[in-house]
């Protein structure tokens, strides 16, 4: 644990050095005169920086439609019996936590894993716990803190649709994302 | 798909070819081997001076015979016949005329329905024996008089084998028919069905405790899956496991002290034991993998359980403090569900290889027997007496609760209530 946690530190710092390049050149290019000023600023938070007012603007935008920052995090879809992320659920993992660290910066969510009707409710239950939490573990890799995600499952209990063909079952293989505060 | 038809029809005609004693208005198949014993259920008659209700009488009878006929051991059948004159007393039958039409055994009965209760007396006649084997009386309400013909079974099983019948017992199951999975409990044969859960969440994976007083679940009611109890002479659902995560498939311990289930709160699906309070967890699995179901061996000593350690799930076993883990079964796809006989001897499990099938297997592993056949079967658990197996099935439509013999004979649907029905599981006898 103690590892992981370092290991995550060193990432985290790599990001924090790779964002404050990045500003530097865009602010090279812009020429302005607070250079230095902001290079530092921007070095402290662990996370990809914004300026100050431009993430205050982003987040009273969210809190106004609520409902439509929800719907920005987009559900995760696995292969029958995985709980491994495929491409394209990485994907749309790293479109959430770019949500999660810029518009929606101080939410919480709950990240709820479900499976297809195939296989015992009981044994679902778990995978879709195992579902939950790799979603939630690359997450916290991808710099969104752990105390803002919590998992849930719910088996094949809620199936997004209805169905009994790989159609349906491909959709219900899925990580709901709830933004809870 | 046709296959099955065509197998079904094969087993149907088998069925019909030893003629009278299958006049049952259910589907069964003969185990191969013994004669099943013919017993004639003749309606109970008013006792002296006590006014006819030849309904009840009727249920009764028809009742004794749907028992008897599900013991296996039995064809047994409503047979109507004149009241004996005297009334039972101490009057002996006629053998003569149950002889000649090749009954081996007779049930006769007297009743009287009066403003305080009903009293019911049952017996039971050996016709080749030309004796009386059994006779037992029964006081209480109107509304017992179901129980009062499923007790006098469970003594004519226990008579006539040694080991009493389970048709006092009652059937705890999962239901949504209102909506949400609730739990519910109804007669074993599907009579007097009661909701007992009003959680208006989803409610799932009850189990009983071994006096038969307390049950076990997992609910959402509060957000997280977590494990509540519950008196059965209670409407207060106490909550004895909100670790974080699952708190999912609770059984009891045979002793009734301790509380097998799985947690998911150090990250992996892990099996643990409890006190019956939720205090003291023990963990006994230490895997990679999900761990869920577990089963205790009727001595307490051992739990099988369903693990993917290996891949797809598949059911394993341990000692009941973790230790000597192998895996039961190697019958390729997915096995779950298991549920340990009371003898001990074999364990009932679903097996998924395309469609989900009920199997048997000892308790080792070897011997493996599938049970059923037709459509989606899941979840089968066992009467207190080891000689019926409860298990859900949809192939009706939505999921039902159905019953049936250890050889897969006698499948027969008993829950009444809509939706989906699922998750039997045994009382002990009342």
């Amino acid at each position: 644990m103690r590892k992981e946690s370092k290991g995550l530190m060193i990432a985290l710092g790599l990001v924090a050095m790779m964002a404050a390049g990045c500003a530097k050149e865009e602010v090279v290019k812009q020429d302005e005169p607070v250079v230095p000023q902001q290079t530092v600023k921007q070095a402290e938070p662990a996370q990809p920086a914004q300026p100050a007012a431009q993430q205050q603007e982003q987040k009273q935008e969210a809190t106004a439609s609520d409902e439509a920052a929800a719907n920005a995090l987009e559900t995760v879809y696995f292969d029958f019996d995985k709980s491994d992320l495929r491409q394209d659920a990485r994907d749309a993992l790293s479109k959430n936590a770019e949500v999660l660290l810029k518009k929606l910066a101080d939410a919480k969510i709950q990240i709820a894993g479900n499976c297809d009707e195939r296989g015992s409710d009981e044994y679902n239950l778990a995978l879709g716990d195992r579902r939950a939490k790799s979603a939630a573990k690359y997450l916290e890799t991808l710099g969104v803190k752990a105390d803002r995600i919590s998992t849930i499952s719910y088996g094949k209990e809620k199936p997004a649709v209805q169905g009994h063909d790989e159609s349906a079952w491909a959709k219900n293989r899925r990580d709901d994302f709830v933004i809870v505060k | 798909m046709s296959r099955i038809t065509a197998l079904l029809l094969c087993l149907s005609m088998l069925c019909l070819l030893p003629g009278p004693a299958h006049s049952a208005s259910y589907i069964e198949v003969t185990a191969p081997g013994n004669r099943q014993l013919k017993l004639a259920v003749v309606p109970a008659q008013p006792a002296a001076g006590a006014a006819a209700h030849p309904e009840l009488a009727n249920e009764m009878a028809e009742t004794e015979a749907f028992d008897l006929n599900m013991s296996g051991l039995f064809a047994a059948e409503r047979h109507d016949a004149a009241p004996l004159p005297q009334g039972l007393g101490l009057s002996v039958i006629d053998y003569v005329p149950w002889l000649s039409a090749g009954y081996d055994y007779v049930i006769r009965g007297e009743y009287a329905l009066r403003s305080d209760g009903l009293t019911a007396e049952f017996r039971l006649f050996d016709v080749l024996g030309k004796k009386q084997l059994l006779v037992k009386r029964y006081i209480g309400q109107a509304k017992d008089l179901r129980y009062f013909a499923h007790a006098f079974c469970d003594e004519v099983l226990g008579t006539l084998t040694g080991e009493k019948g389970a048709f006092t017992s009652r059937l705890i199951y999962v239901s949504s028919q209102t909506g949400h999975k609730e739990i519910y409990i109804m007669d074993w044969d599907g009579h007097n069905t009661q909701q007992i859960t009003r959680n208006r969440s989803i409610t799932i994976s009850p189990d009983i405790s071994p006096d038969g007083r307390e049950i076990i679940f997992t609910s959402y009611k509060r957000g997280n899956p977590d494990l509540y109890k519950r008196a059965l002479s209670s409407t207060v659902d106490v909550p004895i496991s909100t670790r974080r995560g699952l708190n999912i498939t609770g059984a009891w311990s045979p002793d009734g002290t301790k509380i097998a289930l799985a947690l998911s709160k150090d990250g992996n699906t892990e099996l643990y034991t409890i006190n019956r309070d939720g205090s003291a967890p023990t963990r006994l699995t230490v895997s990679h993998s999900a761990n869920v179901s577990p089963a205790w061996s009727p001595d307490g000593s051992k739990i099988a359980f369903v693990s993917d350690r290996m891949g797809r799930p598949q059911i394993f076993v341990m000692d009941a403090n973790g230790g000597n883990v192998h895996r039961l079964t190697t019958n390729g796809g997915s096995n779950f569900n298991p549920a340990w006989s009371p003898k001990g001897d074999k364990i009932a499990y679903t097996h998924q290889s395309g469609s989900f099938q009920i199997y048997l297997m000892n308790a080792d592993g070897s011997g493996n027997t599938q049970l059923t056949t037709v459509g989606r079967n899941e979840r089968p658990r066992w009467s207190p007496d080891g000689r019926l197996l409860a298990f859900s099935s949809e192939r009706s439509g939505s999921d039902s609760i159905y019953v049936m013999r250890l050889d897969g004979s006698g499948q027969t649907k008993v829950s009444h209530t809509t939706g989906q029905n699922i998750h039997p599981v045994w009382t002990p006898r009342r």
